[in-house]
């Protein structure tokens, strides 16, 4: 009998994770594949006149004036947003390094004090930096005196690459520091006893060990940052647009909803593809962090 | 067309002002309509989603009493919601397309878009005949104002406000008035020169200046202006496609002319003398915002005696005195001269009462049809880099 019992809770058991995990596999499938399912059908749709339905039809040719009309589009916006990624390794990862080993009883307030821009909009931190980089700013009046009196900061590449960085630049301190603040670091003291250089031990132990937080922090800053169209809207130019941009004007001024369905789902493609390969190079072992 | 409230009465309005932070209205109001419904929970008569800071409230500073919207519920007995929902023409109309073109009706029974998509909501049968035999008051609209292109007929839309696009420019930058569509091409304001996201705007300035009319559009017309347009962008000359906060570049010298509205410089100019309006030699545009019946609404009797409310010359001039465009009503002038101080001095404004010579220089857009549209949307937003 007692036997039998147990065999019971084992089998209702079996069904318990499933149990568990529903309201995730719902959730994901609800607001991710079935929206997504509705996109991809709508990307291959054609609309009879402007402003009618769209039909269903297999209209690969949205596909391939994505590319041919918006390659540039879509490379300048990959570059942009790869620039932003290395520029917030660059800036973030010497600061989240600094709090995790120096912060010391700070260490929270100043991981505080990294999400603090949080607490504004994320549209107003973009509006107050075309304020702060406007021509007439003594900043940008100073730099004249140097560069000549063309010289610009805002409609500039630049401009848009270093709005990205600053907006995403939490998303890349946070996940690192989270890495390095889980290593032990009487392993950089083992190395040097080992006859390690300071800079060897970093480079053999620190680095490798925090390369996770590193690897989600540029998921978390390039995928957004690739996809995004305020910064291009409110600090760039009619040169630096981005594919966000287009899609947006394509769903709501022109109402091309197959062609803006294609130009996501070629970035959603492109963006997947990419971090398949990068996670190759990096390994997302221990990305859990 | 965006949205169209200066800045500065936006700030004074809300006090939103965050730490000297400059913030393009359009994008707030974007965060969510405010209701401003007087009326009780209970179903409203009239149901006007309309744009942000286009009417007066209580207690605005020039006319101190109920404001429009409770006058009206006390005269005439009806409820009246009234809603800042409608924040730009296309996206308004991207929002309401799913149930208008299925043949049902949606909430509102008044809308306000812009004299052009007034045009596409009527081709489209999407709007509702208005009883204008209850609308007597409509004889004082201004002659320019009636059965325009967009409503041949006049059947299906008045107009709520109206006003002017023309150049706008920072006298401390340019060094220099500037008077025509060509001044913005000079060399020397490489990179300081804005264009409108407004399509019809911004294209139709530069085609006036080479000599096209606006009345009967087709894109095979108005292809010249476009590649002059694409050649300024490619050239560098223009830095950037803008909405409303325009009058931020302005101001901030990253603009040294762009094309603009006049209600905006009306208010620009009061703090900043530097900042100037223009309407340019070859012409400007003169736009207006509709009140429309969407197909399908209930109680168009109400909504016929709220226009009947509004076109009353006293009336009206509250409404002007606060949102300081162009009233499509005749006699405003005088009420507002009746009314005094800050109001009274609006009475005098060329861009609030453009004289015949002014207005004999204006061009409205005519009707585009739906394919023409489509190519002209295509090839701005190409341009535009959208």
């Amino acid at each position: 009998m007692a036997a039998d019992d147990d065999t019971k809770g084992l089998r209702k058991g079996r069904f318990a994770p499933y149990g568990l995990l529903s309201p995730g596999v719902i959730w994901l499938l609800l607001f991710f594949l079935v929206p997504v399912a509705i996109l991809f059908k709508a990307s291959l749709s054609t609309k009879p006149s402007r402003f009618a339905t769209p039909t269903f039809d297999w209209a690969w040719g949205n596909y391939s004036s994505a590319f041919s009309q918006y390659g540039s589009v879509f490379v300048r916006s990959f570059v942009y947003a790869g620039t932003a990624t290395v520029l917030a390794i660059l800036i973030g990862y010497p600061l989240a390094y600094w709090i995790a080993t120096r912060g010391g009883r700070w260490k929270n307030l100043l991981i505080g004090l990294v999400v603090v821009p949080f607490f504004t909009s994320y549209l107003i931190r973009t509006i107050a930096w075309s304020s702060i980089l406007a021509d007439e700013n003594p900043l940008v009046t100073t730099l004249q005196q140097v560069f000549g009196s063309d010289f610009r900061i805002l409609a500039t590449p630049w401009a848009v690459i270093g709005g990205l960085t600053y907006n995403f630049m939490s998303f890349m301190i946070l996940p690192i520091y989270v890495s390095l603040e889980k290593i032990d670091f009487r392993l950089t003291e083992a190395a040097a006893d080992l006859g390690s250089t300071t800079w060897g031990a970093f480079r053999k132990v620190v680095l490798p060990l925090s390369l996770p937080g590193v690897f989600a922090g540029s998921l978390l800053v390039f995928i957004p940052a690739a996809g995004d169209y305020l910064n291009a809207r409110y600090l760039g130019s009619p040169k630096t647009s981005m594919i966000g941009t287009v899609v947006q004007n394509k769903f709501l001024v022109q109402f091309d909803y197959p062609q803006a369905a294609a130009l996501s789902i070629v970035l959603m493609v492109i963006i997947t593809a990419m971090v398949l390969v990068y996670s190759k190079f990096l390994g997302t072992e221990g990305l859990a962090v | 067309m965006t949205n169209r409230v200066s800045r500065r009465r936006f700030m004074t309005g809300t006090g939103a002002a965050v730490g000297g932070l400059v913030i393009a209205p359009g994008i707030l109001a974007a965060c969510g309509g405010s209701d401003s419904s007087s009326g009780g929970s209970s179903a409203a008569d009239v149901y006007f989603d309309n744009w942000t800071l286009y009417i007066d409230k209580p207690g605005d500073k020039l006319y101190g009493k109920g404001g429009t919207l409770d006058e009206f519920q006390k005269s005439s007995g009806k409820k009246i919601k009234y809603v800042e929902g409608y924040n730009d023409n296309n996206e308004y109309f991207a929002k309401v397309q799913p149930l208008l073109s299925a043949g049902k009706p949606i909430a509102p029974n008044l809308i306000a878009p812009t004299f052009w998509m007034a045009g596409r909501y009527i081709t489209l049968g999407w709007a509702e005949k208005l009883p204008l035999s209850k609308v007597p008051n409509a004889k004082n609209l201004l002659t320019t104002l009636q059965k325009p292109p967009s409503d041949p007929t006049g059947e299906y839309t008045l107009p709520w406000q109206s006003g002017m696009a023309g150049i706008a420019y920072n006298q401390k930058v340019t060094g220099r008035p500037i008077t025509k569509v060509d001044d913005l091409w000079d060399p020397a304001f490489k990179g300081k020169i804005g264009m409108l996201t407004e399509m019809r705007d911004t294209i139709g300035l530069i085609a006036m200046a080479q000599g096209i009319d606006l009345d009967k559009p087709t894109y095979d017309k108005f292809v010249p202006a476009f590649d002059k347009l694409q050649e300024e962008v490619d050239k560098g000359q223009i830095r950037a496609f803008t909405g409303n906060d325009y009058v931020e570049g302005l101001e901030q010298g990253n603009f040294a002319a762009c094309i603009g509205w006049s209600g905006d410089v009306v208010q620009l100019s009061k703090s900043n003398p530097d900042i100037k309006f223009v309407i340019p030699e070859s012409g400007g545009t003169l736009w207006f915002d509709t009140m429309l019946v969407p197909k399908g609404a209930q109680n168009t009797d109400s909504v016929a005696e709220w226009m009947n409310y509004v076109y009353d010359p006293v009336n009206a001039a509250r409404i002007t005195a606060t949102v300081q465009y162009i009233s499509p009503v005749q006699g405003v002038q005088d009420e507002l001269k009746k009314m005094g101080g800050e109001a009274a001095a609006l009475a005098d404004s060329q861009l609030l009462f453009p004289d015949a010579t002014t207005l004999a220089n204006l061009q409205s857009w005519g009707n585009l049809d739906e394919a023409e549209e489509q190519k002209f949307d295509e090839r701005f937003a190409e341009i535009s880099g959208a």
